[in-house]
């Protein structure tokens, strides 16, 4: 480290308000991009709906799929009873895998 | 050859779209540029006042939509300026007297008659956002180095990449000293944090409320930093799009003050 970085480092500590403004905005802006609208969700959660009972029998009225947000990510939780596998016929999607 | 409708946008209100409009078509007219600047901000009009030209207003943009006039008619010729023209907004009407397709309609009239027009856009997302982004080739988008204005650029260039536009920053209202003290964000924090390019940065002026207050154009203020900011950014538009972003640090560091006053003429920008 220079002479002259190392006075530039004291003189712009690391919680000069201006730090603090970057990283807060840094934050923000993640957080923004994290939220999504409720229709958003109803139209995924047909979707998955959709994909799922190709797979499985599943009670949809006790199906829930929700967002929860941690510090710095999120994450998608999708959670359903399942009633039955479905026994797919030889021949099908995944038969080649 | 068509020209080019850019749009000024911002998100936040009062970070300098009007002024960024106002003064970027001066300086574009001024470099011999034919160059109409529209105020889209329906029921809220303020470009006539920046510009002085509040008491010539015949017709508006309004009437030019609704066909009540000719383009040319509501285009106001600037007192000053050669070939500046504006085309103020209707005092009486609400946003939504303007539909999408009509700005598509006025965008390609604006392209045959001028080289650039600049669209002063309202603050906020709605409507007035709407009608302005719609068929605009290119957009400016102005913040100040405050966290509230940041965000709300993020936001907007979101919305402007959604529609295929991938639009330039002006940073405005720097203050170096305070930038200094450490108690500003820096321009190159804001640049960090967006990841957009840089069309120019413009520091808190006096000179810009002495403007606005006699409706004198920035631009022709040979002392104001701003108004030379702001002929820079007409430059980087029309023909020079390389000439460097001049950075308002420059020679304010320590070091740089001490290698001044000892005679070292070295002001490049270091930060
Ligand atoms: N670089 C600057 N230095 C000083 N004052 C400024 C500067 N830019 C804008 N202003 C002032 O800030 C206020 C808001 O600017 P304006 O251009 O009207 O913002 P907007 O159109 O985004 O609402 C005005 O009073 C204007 O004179
Ligand atoms: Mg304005």
């Amino acid at each position: 480290m220079t002479f002259h970085s190392l006075i530039k480092k004291l003189l712009n500590k690391p919680d000069s308000s201006r730090n603090v403004a970057k990283k807060r905005l840094q934050f923000a802006l993640v957080y923004d991009k994290l939220e999504v609208r409720d229709d958003m969700l109803e139209d995924l959660q047909q979707d998955l709906v959709e994909v799922i009972t190709r797979y499985f029998e599943i009670d949809r009225d006790a199906l829930s799929l929700d967002i929860q947000r941690m510090e710095g990510s999120s994450a998608l939780i999708l959670n359903t009873p399942i009633l039955a596998a479905k026994h797919r016929k030889e021949g099908g999607a995944r038969a080649h895998a | 050859m068509d020209g080019k409708v850019i749009v000024v946008t911002s998100g936040k209100g009062g970070v300098g779209k009007t002024t960024v409009t106002a003064s970027v078509g001066a300086a574009l007219a001024k470099q011999g540029k034919r160059v109409a600047v529209l105020d889209m901000d329906i029921g809220l009009r303020n470009l006539d006042v920046v510009m002085g030209l509040e008491n010539r207003i015949v017709f508006d943009v309004v009437d030019v939509i609704q066909g009540r006039c000719k383009l040319r008619q509501a285009a106001l010729k600037d007192r000053r300026i050669e070939n500046l023209y504006l085309i103020p907004a209707s005092q009486s009407d609400e946003k939504s007297v303007i539909k999408p397709q009509n700005m598509t309609w006025l965008c390609n009239k604006l392209r045959r008659e001028y080289d650039f027009a600049l669209l002063d856009c309202p603050a906020g997302i709605e409507q007035g956002f709407k009608n302005a982004i719609e068929a605009a080739d290119e957009a400016i988008v102005v913040c100040t180095p405050e966290v509230s204005s940041v965000r709300d650029a993020d936001r907007v260039i979101g919305l402007l990449y959604a529609r295929s536009i991938t639009p330039r920053l002006i940073v405005n209202r720097i203050v170096p000293k305070l930038v200094e003290k450490g108690d500003m964000l820096s321009h190159a924090d804001v640049v960090d944090v967006l990841s957009i390019d840089l069309l120019g940065l413009v520091e808190m002026d006096d000179a810009v409320v002495v403007s606005s207050n006699t409706g004198n154009p920035l631009v022709q203020q040979k002392d104001s930093r701003a108004g030379m900011a702001f002929n820079r950014v007409a430059m980087r538009l029309d023909g020079h799009p390389d000439l460097p972003v001049e950075d308002p640090m420059a020679g304010r560091s320590f070091w740089q003050k001490v290698g001044k006053k000892l005679g070292r003429k070295d002001r490049t920008a270091k930060r």
